[in-house]
């Protein structure tokens, strides 16, 4: 009864932000108007054309795999396939990458489930129970509840998409240059008040990414910045290239180190039934529905926190469980809620990208860059401007999810046996795809190179405890910053209260203010850490 | 003396970093607040870098910590050095991409655990395959297979 209520009270609280959101951009409850209809049926007539479909499925089984193989993420995989993407217009292109972004977390799971290896880190509540049920002989049940419960997420985080997408554009286009600072200042902080690991070495690896992003010629000035005379370095140094360094590279190099993706020691649980009895999927749709809610609300925060949103999840269920003992040995809540938490997560992380043109994440970061690729801008104009892309990429996101249970349930098999592949055989061929992918951004060996140097900086960072994600962010946010710093300065004669006076912007760097004092409180850097090394330890 | 070695390296990593930037722009004009050069912002990022560089640093020697995990040079080296490797043969070189892929692919496996030659050579050949129907054939991307052709 407690668990129903709560689940409602959650959904409520949703519907009433999304209304009150629609009243504060001063249209009057509208936000379901015939238009969004009208959007939502050019979307899905883009995304049912056949090469949107192929690269939606492309994108959705690339992801599937690299989610089920532990040791590749969807970084390393985005930044892989980039350069391929230059040469495919842009609609199919985001449509695949991001495939490849949700689809990760559907194919984690299995890995989860199965092996009790995280094949994705936001998937590593899913171990505990998950890995239980399997060894109960229960994987089965277990896979199918969070493909179900994932895509139930996926159809949520959807549906909101499409409905916050237009008011949130709409404050957009109120912004001046001050208040895309001030955002972008706060999109940075949140996103490391919430990510693991220290707080100050995370800011200090986004001031890092902030100067490697300013490398290359300053557009005011013409002057080539810190190029040191390599004509190369002039275009600025390629995202593809750190990106693949410091989550290809030095990512591989982590591994085997600690030989943990290595499952050839590793027992697989067998699939045999994937049917779950009505017991199971009675004690899932409140987890689910939660879980659900929870990771919309982490999806939209800076910050990409597909792991802190699943872990969330699952300390709720254990809380609301009537006999909380049960978590650990195969409770069907367990991988019922995170699933779903993740992937709604997953999903929702694409509201501030595509309204506001602000990454959240590492992801996100390389989405930006792909639709720079492009030549597209991201913010609130891609709505307006380019309605076909951005209604497109929302219906077949739709489409992606339920490609992906089909994916995940009756092809499990496909998957088990991709899962018995060593480790060691497979690292050599990622290394191999991240050095063409590399090459072939410029067709030039000097990318690889600079790939080369940011894989062994990215693993002395990383050794140090620096994580890697916070400088991605930073480096694809400091030409931004810059120019609209410039610009805000300009307008204001010098004036730098101008980001003070300006009511959102003020607002806005109250908020990131209080973030960072929050953090600096004992009690709660007390608690932040509590949950974070929890998160880690599982 | 020294708490965490973790801290205290990090520390003096972002010192370096933040230095260099900070003082390199100082090749560049500055500016005024009104109009930035393109040194301003550089300049500000840098030094703000550094200083948190040093707190890091003094964190080294006040905050324990477990000590890193000691660094394996071997697969460190040999990966990296696949995709130098990879880069040289294909580019300056000019060996083609046949050649490039087998020499970076073993190289690489040789930085791992358990390398076996047969499995390496045999994989650099399926990779060759795969690589060849999926960018030069698939995708046409413009790799040259040999130096002859």
């Amino acid at each position: 009864m407690k668990k129903t209520i709560l689940g409602f009270t959650a959904v409520l609280a949703l519907i009433a932000t999304s209304f009150a959101f629609a009243q504060a951009t001063g249209k009057p409850a509208d936000f379901v108007d015939p238009g969004l209809f009208k959007n939502l049926i050019l979307g899905f007539s883009v995304a049912l054309s056949w090469t949107n479909l192929w690269y939606c499925f492309i994108g959705c089984f690339l992801g599937t795999l690299i989610g089920v193989l532990p040791g590749i993420g969807p970084v390393a995989t985005i930044a892989m396939l980039l350069p391929i993407t230059f040469n495919l217009p842009p609609i199919p292109a985001l449509i695949m990458l991001a495939g490849i972004y949700y689809g990760a977390s559907y194919g984690g799971s299995t890995t989860a489930i199965l092996v009790n290896l995280p094949g994705e880190s936001s998937s590593v509540v899913t171990c505990i129970d998950g890995y239980k049920m399997g060894q109960q002989g229960r994987a089965g049940p277990a896979l199918a509840i969070a493909a179900l419960g994932s895509f139930f997420a996926g159809t949520v985080g959807t549906i909101l998409i499409a409905l916050f997408g237009p008011p949130l554009a709409e404050l957009a286009f109120e912004f001046g240059a001050a208040e895309y600072f001030s955002m972008m200042v706060l999109g940075l902080v949140a996103a490391v008040v919430l990510a693991s690991g220290s707080l100050i070495k995370a800011i200090a690896m986004i001031l890092v990414g902030l100067l490697l992003g300013l490398v290359g010629t300053d557009v005011n000035s013409g002057i080539a910045r810190y190029s040191f005379g390599i004509s190369e370095l002039s275009d600025g140094i390629g995202f593809v290239s750190v990106a693949m360094g410091m989550f290809g590279f030095a990512e591989i190099v982590a591994n085997l180190e600690a030989k943990e993706a290595d499952r050839s020691g590793a027992t697989i649980s067998e699939v045999k039934s994937l049917m779950p009895t009505a017991e199971d999927i009675k004690m899932s749709i409140g987890p689910i529905i939660r879980g659900t809610a929870i990771g919309t609300i982490f999806g939209i925060l800076p910050g990409s926190h597909t792991v802190i949103a699943a872990f969330s999840s699952y300390t709720l269920e254990k809380k609301l469980a009537k006999d909380p003992s049960r978590f650990g040995k195969g409770a069907i809540e367990g991988v019922a809620g995170p699933e779903s938490a993740n992937n709604a997560a997953a999903q929702t992380c694409f509201i501030p990208l595509l309204t506001l043109g602000i990454p959240t994440g590492a992801v996100m970061a390389l989405m930006v860059g792909a639709m720079t690729i492009q030549g597209i801008a991201p913010g609130p104009q891609v709505m307006t401007q380019k309605p076909d892309l951005f209604w497109g990429m929302i219906a077949s996101m739709w489409i992606g999810n339920g490609m992906l249970v089909l994916l995940n349930l009756p092809l499990i098999q496909i998957w088990v046996m991709f899962l018995k592949i060593p480790y060691r055989i497979l690292f050599p061929g990622i290394c191999l795809f991240c050095s063409i992918g590399a090459y072939s951004l410029n067709n030039s060996a000097m990318e690889v190179y600079l790939a080369a140097v940011f894989g062994i900086f990215g693993y002395f960072a990383a050794k140090w405890g620096c994580e890697p994600a916070p400088l991605l962010l930073g480096f694809v946010l400091g030409p931004l910053m810059e120019e609209n710093l410039r610009r805000a300065m300009l307008i204001s004669r010098g004036d730098p209260s101008v980001f003070f006076t300006r009511p959102i912007s003020c607002g806005m760097l109250i908020v990131a203010g209080a973030l960072l004092l929050m953090i600096v409180s004992p009690q709660l850097k007390k608690k932040r850490e509590e949950v974070l090394t929890e998160g880690d330890g599982l | 003396m020294i708490k965490s070695k973790k801290d205290l390296y990090a520390g003096i990593m972002f010192i370096v970093i933040g230095g260099f930037f900070a003082l390199w722009a100082l090749n560049y004009p500055m500016g005024t607040a009104v109009r930035m050069g393109p040194a301003y912002f550089p300049t500000i990022l840098g030094w703000l870098t550094a200083a948190l560089g040093v707190i890091i640093m003094v964190r080294g020697f006040t905050t324990p910590d477990v000590d890193p995990n000691p660094t394996q040079w071997k697969p460190m080296l040999w990966i990296h050095g696949a995709a130098v490797i990879f880069g040289l043969l294909v580019d300056p070189l000019k060996i083609g991409f046949v050649g490039a892929v087998v020499v970076s692919v073993i190289a690489c496996a040789y930085g791992g655990y358990e390398f076996k030659w047969k499995e390496a050579i045999i994989e650099s050949v399926v990779l060759i395959v795969v690589c060849w129907g999926a960018f030069v054939y698939g995708l046409g991307l413009p790799f040259r297979l040999f130096p002859w052709s």
